[in-house]
């Protein structure tokens, strides 16, 4: 495999805040890969870098074997930004013979249209009258206009329908299996999890998990066991704990919350078995996975309270 | 190449289709020519001079005007929306389509200076030599480059309202002070002391001399190139210190 984009060690500094912060991956070509995150946690920093928009504080960027900003590279993406940017004055299907000026190589006009999703009439309109769902068909389609090998999408399904979204995603697939790499922002957990192989898990401008779906779910999710103790078994929880600690379960919490003890632990089955074997007296023993959505959710809600827009000024 | 031509005619179309353009560059000129020469002229002395002279005016008031308002604004709203950021990403170089824009910009000016001449010509048949035509026209294209680099000023702004507000404030005050609306004299005297240093009497001036067969002078030349340099410097200045983060 061939990596496409490479970051090392990326840091962006606003004002004394990092909105990113030492953050490194390679990205092979081919791949869809999500950076998932809640608003404010650096993906639209980290992918402005990527672009060449922002120059990083630190670290260095590589896109297709060259600098984000270079004509050549610039010739070789495909981007779609959060804001959809429709110059007003100009017709969509103008839009779209304008954007196919700019490359080197631009992709057959009626395969555009048709990404655009927009009629022939719609194609004479103003691109600036046309609802937020059609101006983001019509974003994909620029994004599209020279061909590109990598395509960039920061949050590129908000504001579209159920249908659109569809059709957007299966054309994201066609695009992969034709070898293009795809990155784009979210912060949906399903999105990221059911239209990308990867996942780069943003908090706080830090890459805080890297890995495929089910991967990024595992430790997003806690797993517990609990049990109540027999009534001859005194001091339960100091003797759970002192089991636990021998053996190596990974991290495992021990706590007690009415009469209940309940370990959380990312191997519940080692716990479970460790718990059994040494003959603790324990009864009514449970099995609790959390709610993925809520897990991510607690993790999104601590860190939207303090969003700030510095991003999008900055650039 | 061709994603220059194409970018130039992407312009052209734009400002073509802008309704402010149409209304502020051509309409209203043509619309005060015809005022001013034809129903309230009764007390000018030399009538078929003012028609000429007032010609210049509004020729210099369009392109003035296309040059702060829809330029300057049409700047700060593609920034606004995105647009700017999304070009960035594509490989039209900056420079590219900065020269789309100065050319569409000044190829309109032309068309609007060849309509308003035209008019004056049907309305009053304003009598000129082909020389003077061709340097008053000549004249309004090329000094009118510091009210671009004012427009580019104004471009720097960061809402759409506010600098419609100052725009507006600055192409009316300009006009009225640098006597593009009514003659210079019969300003007070203040203002005429003010008007004397602004780059719209300036701009003015030198159409009106050619106008009256004359040759724009060498404080207009030398004060419109010191406003052009001064706007295109504090407009770098202002970018500079907004990219800084």
């Amino acid at each position: 495999m061939t990596s496409v984009i490479e970051l090392k060690n990326i840091s962006k500094t606003f004002r004394g805040k990092k909105a990113v912060d030492g953050v490194s991956f390679t990205i092979e070509k081919g791949t869809v890969t999500a950076l998932l995150g809640p608003n404010g946690a650096g993906k639209t920093t980290a992918m402005s870098m990527m672009l060449g928009l922002l120059e990083p504080s630190e670290g260095s960027v590589n896109l297709l074997g060259g600098l984000p900003g270079d004509r050549d590279i610039r010739d070789r993406i495909g981007v779609m930004l959060q804001e959809v940017a429709v110059m007003d004055g100009l017709k969509a299907g103008e839009l779209i013979d304008l954007f196919r000026s700019y490359y080197s190589r631009p992709a057959d006009r009626d395969y555009l249209i048709g990404l655009s999703g927009l009629s022939p009439a719609d194609l004479k309109r103003g691109a600036q009258k046309m609802s937020g769902g059609q101006k983001r068909s019509l974003g994909f389609a620029l994004a599209m206009a020279g061909n590109p090998d990598v395509l960039f999408f920061d949050e590129p399904t908000v504001g579209l329908d159920t249908g659109a979204r569809r059709r957007f995603w299966n054309e994201v697939r066609q695009l992969a299996k034709q070898g293009k790499t795809v990155l784009f922002s979210t912060h949906y957990l399903e999105e990221a999890d059911s239209e990308a192989d990867r996942i780069l898990l943003f908090d706080q401008g830090k890459l805080a998990a890297d890995g495929t779906p089910e991967e990024i779910k595992r430790a997003l999710v806690k797993r517990s066991v609990s049990f109540l103790p027999e009534a001859a078994e005194t001091d339960c929880l100091k003797r759970a704990e002192g089991l636990l600690a021998m053996r190596s379960v990974g991290k495992a919490n021990v706590t007690e919350s009415n009469g209940r003890i309940v370990v959380t632990a990312e191997d519940t089955d080692a716990v479970l078995r460790i718990l059994i074997e040494s003959g603790l007296g324990i009864r009514d023993i449970r099995v609790d996975v959390g709610r993925l959505d809520a897990a991510f959710e607690q993790l999104t809600r601590n860190r939207e309270a303090n969003t700030l827009s510095e991003t999008q000024e900055a650039i | 190449m061709k994603s220059l031509l194409m970018q130039s005619k992407a312009e052209i179309l734009r400002i073509l289709r802008n309704p402010y353009f149409v209304f502020w560059s051509l309409a209203m000129p043509i619309l005060f020519y015809f005022i001013f020469t034809r129903v309230l002229n009764g007390n000018m002395p030399n009538l078929e001079q003012w028609q000429a002279h007032y010609l210049m005016s509004m020729a210099a008031f369009s392109v003035m005007g296309t040059s702060v308002m829809t330029f300057g604004l049409r700047l700060v709203q593609e920034r606004t929306q995105g647009w700017s950021t999304a070009l960035r990403t594509t490989p039209l170089p900056g420079a590219a389509y900065a020269a789309a824009k100065m050319f569409a910009q000044m190829l309109l000016n032309l068309l609007c200076i060849v309509v308003i001449f035209v008019s004056g010509w049907l309305i009053n048949g304003v009598h000129l030599s082909a020389a003077q035509w061709l340097a008053s026209g000549l004249w309004i294209v090329l000094a009118s480059l510091p009210f671009l680099a004012l427009g580019g000023l104004i471009g720097c702004m960061k809402k759409v309202d506010t600098a419609n507000g100052i725009s507006n404030v600055l192409y009316m005050g300009l006009a009225i002070s640098g006597g593009l609306w009514m003659p210079f004299e019969i300003m007070p005297e203040a203002v005429q002391r003010i008007g004397k240093w602004l780059p719209s009497y300036n701009y003015g001036d030198g159409a009106w001399s050619i106008a009256a067969g004359g040759t724009p002078s060498a404080t207009s030349i030398v004060l419109l190139l010191g406003y052009l340099v001064a706007f295109m410097v504090l407009s770098g200045y202002v970018r500079k210190k907004q990219e800084a983060v």
